[in-house]
């Protein structure tokens, strides 16, 4: 059974894929905003490590849910596909894209 | 695909019909005729405003938040108290529910605070200690007055803590934390000021949301993201002219200020409503995804709720200035009458994120 459709798995397109998703309160998407701090893909699997801005922001699941859907069209087998939120370390705005700081007024 | 979370249905429900019976309360307290089945005891309104669907609803949230069971206690009490409260069950019984839930969002927000110990989770901590110590005053004493101005600074320092989480967008401006902080320490003292004299002398809790608004409207990341577009313009619109009216309501709550009757009146409801509610109206196409699991597409049909509140709030304030009962009853039919419309809005976009649950490819 395939566990991948013919899509690239690279680290870049992933985060393209990951690039679609954006947070309503601030308008940037993840990426950009720098929450995702790792991400190893394979042909068969991808691991992400992530942040959130707080811990009691309830859009965790959400965001997750919405990685998983970006990410189906690369990995169709959704136990594939690996997210963990941690807060070591602690999101901060240096994480932040040029474009995204630039955006603030950085 | 997203799922719909049913089992935290029986969450809100509570907290609708809490908002529900705060809406006729407040109508009945502004002098507005209601059939006899609908005219609750109007003495309870800001309990159930406040505790019953704000409570309910941020114990929800932050329960989401945790992504553990035993936090669903605290709007578990919570809900259960506001449906106790309607019922007209022993306000004893209450009182005991809502320090129960407010105790379990204590623990809720000390996990959060351990979690990431930041300054705004302790913000939220503090919040959350304000509704516990609010409620507990009550049921120790018998009376709930003593407890309302904590109940309403919890829920403003709970929005105060979010704010001050996404500053951190923007680059540090020098003092600002430091003023946060001093606004926060004038806030709670200005409310175990407020509970002494039964919420009737409320010049510094007046003062220090005053201040917090001013703060707000300098630094809150709204000022940059009005700029965007659709839901994220739309949060920014309710933001400003909700720290706008914090703005009021603070100046309106103290002494400073001496208008007509209806004062304290416009006061409590610029912030319930022009501040506080506009917050769940401006982040409900957010949040409510987010809870229960169900998309809610983004439309500018939300922005009518928005413009009937500040009709609402706007009529009362001018019942202030005019010590007009006319205008203080027709703003309460305003405010309700933008209430209603915000749930049709929810509804009607609801029904259409759940249209595109079912089929996709619509």
């Amino acid at each position: 059974m395939a566990m991948t459709t013919s899509a690239s798995t690279s680290k870049e397109s992933i985060l393209k894929l990951l690039e679609t998703i954006i947070d309503p309160e601030t308008g940037i998407n993840i990426v950009d905003m720098g929450l995702i701090y790792e991400v190893t893909p394979s042909n068969e699997e991808v691991f992400i490590k992530m942040g959130m801005t707080s811990a009691a922001c309830p859009m965790g699941d959400l965001i997750i849910e919405d990685m998983n859907r970006a990410l189906s069209t690369i990995y169709v087998t959704p136990n594939k596909i690996d997210i963990e939120v941690t807060f070591n370390p602690p999101w901060e705005p240096s994480m932040m894209s040029e474009a995204a700081r630039k955006e603030f007024g950085w | 695909m997203h799922s719909i979370s049913r089992y935290r249905i029986p969450f809100v429900v509570p907290a609708m019909l809490c908002l529900a019976g705060g809406v006729l309360t407040g109508l009945v307290r502004a002098g507005t005729n209601l059939p006899e089945q609908l005219s609750f005891n109007a003495a309870i309104h800001s309990i159930l405003v406040i505790s019953g669907f704000f409570g309910t609803v941020i114990g929800l949230e932050r329960a989401v938040a945790t992504q553990r069971l035993w936090p669903y206690l605290a709007p578990l009490f919570s809900g259960l108290a506001g449906l106790a409260l309607l019922l007209a069950l022993d306000l004893t019984v209450v009182s005991l529910l809502f320090t129960l839930g407010s105790l379990c969002f204590v623990l809720a927000s000390i996990h959060v605070y351990k979690k990431h110990p930041a300054t705004h989770a302790m913000v939220l901590l503090l919040a959350a200690a304000l509704w516990l110590i609010g409620n507990s005053l009550w049921l120790l004493q018998g009376t709930f007055w003593t407890s309302i101005p904590y109940g309403l600074s919890f829920l403003v320092l709970t929005i105060a803590g979010e704010r001050l989480e996404l500053t951190r967008f923007l680059p540090p401006k020098p003092f600002s934390k430091i003023f946060f902080i001093a606004i926060v320490f004038l806030i709670i003292v200005g409310t175990i000021l407020s509970g002494f004299n039964g919420f009737i002398h409320n010049t510094w809790l007046g003062i220090g949301y005053a201040a917090l608004a001013i703060w707000l409207l300098r630094f809150d990341i709204a000022r940059r993201t009005i700029r965007q577009s659709g839901v994220t313009r739309f949060v920014a619109v309710c933001l400003l002219s909700g720290y706008a009216w914090l703005l009021v309501g603070g100046l309106l709550l103290t002494d400073l200020i001496t208008l007509g009757v209806f004062q304290r009146d416009a006061g409590i409801h610029s912030i319930a409503l022009g501040f506080i509610f506009t917050m769940v109206i401006g982040h409900a196409p957010i949040i409510f995804p987010a809870v229960m699991r169900v998309p809610i597409p983004f439309s500018i049909i939300f922005y009518i709720p928005l413009l009937l509140i500040e009709l609402g709030v706007s009529l009362r304030l001018c019942a202030a200035f005019l010590s007009s009962t006319t205008l203080r009853e027709a703003g309460a039919v305003v405010n309700a009458v933008a209430i209603l419309a915000f749930i049709l809005c929810l509804l009607w976009q609801v029904r259409l994120g759940v249209r595109s649950i079912k089929n996709p490819h619509d």
